[in-house]
C-alpha cells in the first residue's frame, strides 16, 4: 500500500509513532466510509496536544479553544481528502498550525495574555518550581505566576515560525523531521529556526537560568 | 528566587513548565459540547457557491510567485516584441531610400497598391499590406504620385524581412492599413448630422491643388497693382485677372484729376483737379 510506504519512509525512527498511526488511518478510514462517530475517538485522543500547541503559539486560552475546534471542523470537513500520505496527526498538526498562524497574522497587534493556571500535579514541574524559589504559599504562586507570564512574554517575542518551532520541539516534543513535516519546510530550516529562537529566550530568560 | 541550589535551571525546563499549564477537566465538557455544536452546523450547512473558488484560488495561490514570475516575463516578452515590430514601422523617413517591394505608397509597378492608396478600401490595403510585406509586387523606386495627397504620397515602408518574420509583424502592417481608413471616414460628413454627400477627401484635395501649382503670386500680386494706373498693362497679362474689375478701377470717376494737358511749354503741365 502506497500509504503504508510513505508512513514507513516518514516514521522510520519512532515504531511507536508508526503503531500510532496505523491506528489512526484505521480510524480515518472508519469515517470516509461513513462513521461520523468514530471522528469522536480522534478528538478525544488529540484535543489535549492541539489545544497545547495552540495555546503556546497565542498565549490565549479563548482563542486556543476556538482554533481547536475549528481546526477538528476543518479536519472533519476535509478528511475525505486524506489520503494517508503523511500520519493523520502530522496532518491534523498542519491544519492547527495553518490555522494559528493564519490568525496571528491577522491580529498581529492585537495580542494579549489569557493564561492557563499552572498544575503542579507533574512531578518535574513541581520540582523545577521547588528549584527556582524557597517560598511556600501565596509568595510562590505569585512567583510561578510572574515566571508564567514572563515565559510567555518571551515566547510572543519571538516571530510566528520560531514560535512554532520552539513549541513543536520542546513543548509538544515532535522531532525534527516531523515538525519540518507540519511545517512544509526542510529539516535544516527547522534546526536552524530552533538554534535561533533559544538563542533569544535565552536572553530574555537569563534571570531564571541558573546553574 | 533561590541563589543556593545545586539544580541545574536550563532553558529546556522552563519550557516543560509550559507543559504545565493545562485548563481544568470542565473545560473539556465546555468545549466538547461547543465542539458538537459546530460539527453539526458545519454538516448542515450549505457551503457557498464561492467556496469552490476560494479554494481554488488557495491551491493556485501556492505558486504565486512562480507564476506572477511566468506573467511578467511573458508581458515583457510581448512588449518588447510590440515595441520592436512599431520601432521598424516608424523608423522610417521619407528621404529614406526603399527595400525593393515594400512601398505601400502608390506606385507604377503596383497599380493595385496605388488604387488601395486612393481609394481606401480596406480589405484591399490589406492585400497590399500583406503583399507588400512579402514581396508579391517589387518595385525598383519609391515613386511617389504628385497629385496624391499627402496621406497617399507620405511613402510608408514596411521592411520587409522584419514582416515576413512572425505574424505579428503582419498584424502589425494590417492595423496601420486600418489606420489610415477611418481617418477618411472621420472627413465626412454624417459626423454633422448632414445629409450631403462631400466628395473623397483626396479628390477633394487634389482639385484645391492644382490651381494653386499652376498660379504665379508674384504675378498677380504685379497685376493687380498695376491695373489702375495702366490698365493696358492688365490684357497683355497672362494672369486672368477679371476685366469688369480692372475696367471699373480704371474709369473716369476713380480718377482724382479731371483734365491732363501738356501746353506748349516742355517744362509744364496742367493738370485740372474736380472737388
Amino acid at each position: 500500500m502506497n500509504a503504508s510506504k510513505t508512513l514507513d519512509k516518514t516514521l522510520v525512527a519512532s515504531p511507536e509513532r508508526k503503531l500510532e498511526a496505523d491506528a489512526d488511518l484505521d480510524v480515518v478510514r472508519q469515517v470516509q466510509a461513513g462513521d461520523v462517530a468514530a471522528f469522536d475517538r480522534l478528538i478525544v485522543k488529540y484535543r489535549e496536544r492541539v489545544l497545547g500547541i495552540i495555546y503556546n503559539m497565542t498565549s490565549n486560552r479563548e482563542d486556543a479553544a476556538d482554533l481547536a475546534q475549528d481546526a477538528f471542523i476543518k479536519a472533519f470537513q476535509s478528511i475525505h481528502r486524506f489520503q494517508g500520505q503523511a500520519s493523520f496527526f502530522t496532518w491534523l498538526y498542519r491544519i492547527a498550525v495553518n490555522s494559528t498562524v493564519s490568525h496571528l497574522r491577522k491580529n498581529r497587534l492585537r495580542s494579549f495574555f489569557s493564561l492557563e493556571s499552572v498544575r503542579e500535579d507533574d512531578p518535574v514541574s513541581r520540582e523545577l518550581i521547588d528549584a527556582l524559589t524557597d517560598k511556600t504559599g501565596a509568595g510562590r504562586e505569585a512567583f510561578v505566576r510572574e515566571l508564567q507570564e514572563k515565559l510567555n512574554d518571551a515566547m510572543q517575542k519571538l516571530s510566528i515560525n520560531h514560535r512554532t518551532v520552539v513549541t513543536l520541539f520542546e513543548i509538544d516534543g515532535l522531532s525534527h523531521q516531523e515538525i519540518a513535516e507540519v511545517m512544509e519546510c526542510s529539516v535544516g530550516t527547522v534546526r536552524s529556526r530552533l538554534h535561533y529562537a533559544k538563542q533569544l529566550l535565552q536572553a530574555e530568560l537569563q534571570p531564571y537560568l541558573m546553574k | 528566587m533561590k541563589e543556593d541550589t545545586d539544580r541545574e535551571v536550563t532553558l529546556e525546563n522552563l519550557l516543560r513548565l509550559k507543559r504545565s499549564e493545562r485548563p481544568p477537566a470542565e473545560f473539556w465538557a465546555h468545549f466538547d459540547a461547543e465542539l458538537r455544536a459546530k460539527q453539526l452546523s458545519a454538516i448542515v450547512s450549505k457551503r457557498p457557491w464561492w467556496d469552490r473558488f476560494s479554494r481554488t484560488f488557495a491551491v493556485v495561490g501556492r505558486y504565486q510567485l512562480p507564476v506572477g514570475a511566468a506573467a511578467a516575463l511573458a508581458m515583457a516578452f510581448a512588449g518588447y516584441r510590440y515595441l520592436e515590430g512599431q520601432g521598424e514601422l516608424t523608423a522610417v523617413s521619407p528621404q529614406a531610400p526603399a527595400p525593393q517591394g515594400s512601398t505601400v505608397a502608390a506606385a507604377p509597378a503596383a497599380p493595385a497598391r496605388a488604387a488601395a492608396a486612393l481609394v481606401g478600401a480596406t480589405s484591399l490595403r490589406r492585400e497590399v499590406a500583406l503583399s507588400g510585406a512579402r514581396g508579391a509586387a517589387p518595385a525598383p523606386k519609391p515613386v511617389v504620385d504628385a497629385t496624391a495627397s499627402h496621406m497617399t504620397q507620405a511613402p510608408v515602408e514596411v521592411a520587409s524581412d522584419s514582416l515576413t518574420k512572425s505574424p505579428f509583424a503582419d498584424g502589425i502592417a494590417i492595423k496601420l492599413a486600418d489606420f489610415r481608413e477611418p481617418l477618411a471616414d472621420y472627413a465626412r460628413p454624417s459626423v454633422f448630422g448632414s445629409d450631403r454627400e462631400f466628395e473623397q477627401p483626396a479628390a477633394a484635395r487634389q482639385a484645391v491643388s492644382d490651381p494653386l501649382a499652376r498660379m504665379d503670386p508674384a504675378a498677380e500680386r504685379r497685376a493687380r497693382l498695376l491695373a489702375p494706373a495702366l490698365p493696358a498693362y492688365s490684357s497683355r497679362s497672362p494672369i486672368s485677372v477679371p476685366s469688369d474689375w480692372m475696367r471699373q478701377r480704371s474709369s473716369a470717376d476713380d480718377r482724382m484729376y479731371e483734365s491732363m494737358d501738356r501746353g506748349t511749354a516742355d517744362d509744364r503741365m496742367l493738370v485740372g483737379f474736380r472737388f
